[in-house]
């Protein structure tokens, strides 16, 4: 049930190592050197002023949290913004929240401010004409990002039209128990199957629709079908229909090597991390491998915890902030998302102090100091190394494969 | 005549206030409830105003019981209920009889009783996922004393297909409920009842079945219908202890409400109103029971016929 379209965690190996010095410029209010949108962003500063953000965002996460009630909230308030973050375990709470109150007629002055969200989720409120659009490139933090680069032009396959601001990226990575499995086990799905068929009970994924579940079963798919080229652009129910029932077959035939014989599957990524902190599996895929290394050092995860990625690529996606087209505070939302995508926010983000997300910002648009800043901050033994997680990335597909896929999945592996 | 419109003069204000004095209940309950279950029933025929053109059917409903997802969420969660409800009845009345004969200790041993009573379900189901789990407090200890081969093949309790856990959680949390409403029952006079019975030759095997029980059974059945009520819509509980497959009805209903489908939607709300209908009808069942038997029996034990 958990967040399925929410980025759990990010990726990054920049997270470590306590370098960097920090930057404690004014983020919020940093000048713009476009003339036009510095005019169209003074604007919104001024009207924002004074306003409460309520931000609808995923709150499982610890370090991210402590980030968001920390630094952000810090340095929205140097703008005259108050931060109000929603804990959500689940962004479809905060998309329901829109719709419910949009169809008891509230078209304005919703509670729903700013949501983190990305794919299905997205793609449910713009088909429900839910979303504010058309504000991005007055936003100064966007002269950062590459906007045409097809993860933040478009969101699982649905152009985004500038109805969502980008704000960072989560590679999928395999985390293992160095003692249990070698790195021959981890460099392919078809190694770590076999692996876990003299294994037996070690390996699981979350169901789908978890979101971190539902990229373990398309990391499968796309290996089974080789390669996820064949699959973007629209949906082909006909290239679909010739991939899935191998999948199936291959999920089925590996079940009983699951964990408790693949007769059920943990709810959610949560549950999958416990029961990797038990022992009681010995590997699992996820988005979040940032965490690792503090995981490990907090002792919740034995030293022996490893990261790798899969010869033939890892899934990668970017996650936004979206206004609903109802929010009462626009204003104050803008200067938020606007705020999280600025450089100074996204390198204490990475940094020792942050959650240890990457953020959508291109780090080649930076200035000389700030990338030099980025480069000087470490990798870990436990995590894959940030230019490793994004050198073999494999864009996501539109999100009519993915809910396709959960569905199957759902008849044909879990119900069987 | 004159008489009876007297009365009704006297009755009708009074029949007002009492209505006065109810509204504010009545209100929240009609408009909160009521208006919570049009709006579901509205949107399980596919009334979402946010998605235009779109008519009202009964699609979602006929879909339903071929689906095999609902139709063993409905096996599963009408046997969890059941037995949660029978099981936690049983324990309840054996602890309220045990509870009513302690003379030493009686206020101590009232309070452990009831010590559970305000602590809230999630609360007690994660203590159930830490102490049943398959890495929990019991498995660890079977591995301890080396019952077992590895905390890992300590018998599966959490997450299982039977849904050990969640029945655990449900008893370890109504037992105290149904037992305090007993031990109230069993305050009000029986023991002279019971005192009478003794005298005329009754034993105890006759006194409970003849005067305790015919007691208590409306505090019984009236607290198991709760009880079953409420495993039967509960949902925070099996989402944490049960499995994906095959899940309980709330819990199906939640995993299609937050489908990211909006055309999912209809079918989430028509397992609510199924679930609805289910449990109104329970109640419906508990008071004609109630009308038809119960009643008599109460009768026949005031006027000793």
């Amino acid at each position: 049930m958990r967040s399925r379209a929410l980025v759990l965690a990010g990726t990054v190996a920049l997270a470590l190592s306590a370098c960097g010095g920090q930057d404690d410029t004014t983020t919020a209010e940093a000048p713009s050197p476009s003339a036009a949108a510095t005019g169209g962003f003074e604007a919104v500063l001024a009207e924002a002023k004074g306003q409460t953000v309520n931000w609808y965002m995923y709150g499982g996460d610890d370090r991210l949290n402590a980030y968001v009630n920390g630094y952000v909230k810090t340095e929205l308030a140097k703008a005259g913004v108050t931060l109000n973050q929603v804990k959500i375990t689940d962004t479809a709470e905060a998309v329901n929240k829109v719709l419910g109150e949009k169809a008891a007629g509230k078209d304005a002055d919703g509670s729903v401010d700013l949501i983190w969200i990305n794919g299905e989720n997205f793609a449910t409120l713009k088909q429900a004409d839910a979303v504010e659009c058309g504000y991005l490139e007055d936003l100064p933090s966007t002269e950062n990002v590459d906007l045409t680069k097809p993860g933040i032009a478009t969101d699982f396959g649905l152009e985004t039209e500038g109805c969502e601001v980008p704000w960072q990226q989560a590679t999928s990575a395999l985390v293992y128990d160095s003692t249990a499995l070698d790195d021959a086990d981890v460099a392919s799905v078809e190694s770590l199957f076999a692996w876990a068929k003299d294994n037996p009970g070690k390996l699981t994924y979350a169901a789908p629709p978890d979101f971190n579940g539902s990229m373990a079963v398309r990391t499968f798919f796309f290996d089974t079908a080789g390669g996820t080229d064949q699959f973007l652009g629209e949906f082909d129910q006909a290239k679909y229909d010739a991939a899935a029932p191998k999948l199936f077959e291959r999920l089925n035939a590996v079940e009983p090597s699951l964990w408790r014989g693949g007769k059920t599957y943990p709810a959610a990524q949560t549950e999958v991390e416990t029961l990797f902190a038990n022992g009681e599996v010995d590997a699992y895929l996820t988005y979040g491998s940032s965490g690792i290394a503090a995981l490990v050092d907090k002792g919740t995860l034995p030293k022996t915890t490893r990261s790798a990625v899969f010869q033939d690529g890892n899934i990668g996606n970017y996650s936004f902030t979206t206004i609903p087209s109802n929010a009462a505070h626009k204003a104050g939302a803008k200067v938020l998302a606007n705020l999280l995508l600025s450089p100074a926010a996204a390198l204490e983000n990475a940094g020792p102090d942050g959650a240890g997300f990457t953020s959508a910002i291109d780090i080649a648009k930076l200035p000389a100091d700030q990338r030099a800043q980025y480069e000087a901050l470490g990798a870990s033994p436990y995590q894959v190394p940030a230019a490793e997680l994004a050198a073999n990335t494999l864009p996501e597909v539109v999100s009519d494969y993915v809910t396709q896929l959960e569905k199957d999945w759902k008849a044909n592996v879990l119900q069987q | 005549m004159i008489t009876t419109r007297a009365a009704r003069r006297r009755g009708l204000p009074q029949g007002l206030a009492t209505l006065l004095l109810l509204a504010p209940a009545l209100g929240v309950v009609l408009v909160l409830f009521g208006g919570g279950v049009v709006m579901g029933v509205l949107a399980s025929l596919g009334y979402q105003p946010f998605l235009p053109g779109r008519d009202l059917s009964l699609d979602a409903y006929r879909g339903l019981l071929d689906d095999v997802e609902v139709r063993r969420s409905l096996v599963l969660t009408f046997r969890i209920a059941l037995l949660s409800t029978l099981v936690s009845a049983v324990l309840a009345v054996g602890a309220a009889l045990l509870l009513r004969g302690t003379r030493r200790g009686r206020r101590a041993a009232l309070l452990v009783f009831q010590l559970n009573l305000p602590v809230p379900h999630l609360v007690g189901a994660a203590a159930m996922l830490l102490l049943l789990g398959q890495s929990g407090l019991v498995s660890r200890l079977l591995f301890a004393v080396g019952l077992v081969d590895a905390p890992a093949a300590a018998p599966v309790l959490t997450n299982d297909a039977v849904g050990w856990a969640i029945m655990a959680e449900y008893v370890w949390k109504e037992v105290p409920f149904i037992g305090v409403v007993v031990l109230a029952a069993l305050s009000g006079g029986v023991s002279d009842l019971e005192d009478a019975a003794r005298s005329l030759g009754a034993g105890a095997w006759s006194r409970f079945r003849f005067v305790v029980l015919p007691h208590i059974t409306p505090a019984v059945v009236s607290t198991s219908i709760i009880v079953f009520a409420f495993t039967f819509g509960s949902y925070e509980v099996p989402l944490l202890l049960g499995q994906p497959f095959p899940a309980t009805l709330p819990v199906v209903a939640y995993q299609a409400y937050s489908d990211t489908d909006l055309t999912a939607r209809p079918r989430a709300m028509a397992i609510a109103v199924l679930i609805t209908f289910l449990v109104v009808l329970v109640v419906l069942a508990y008071s004609v029971l109630t009308e038809r038997v119960l009643r008599p029996a109460e009768r026949r034990r005031v006027t000793g016929t």
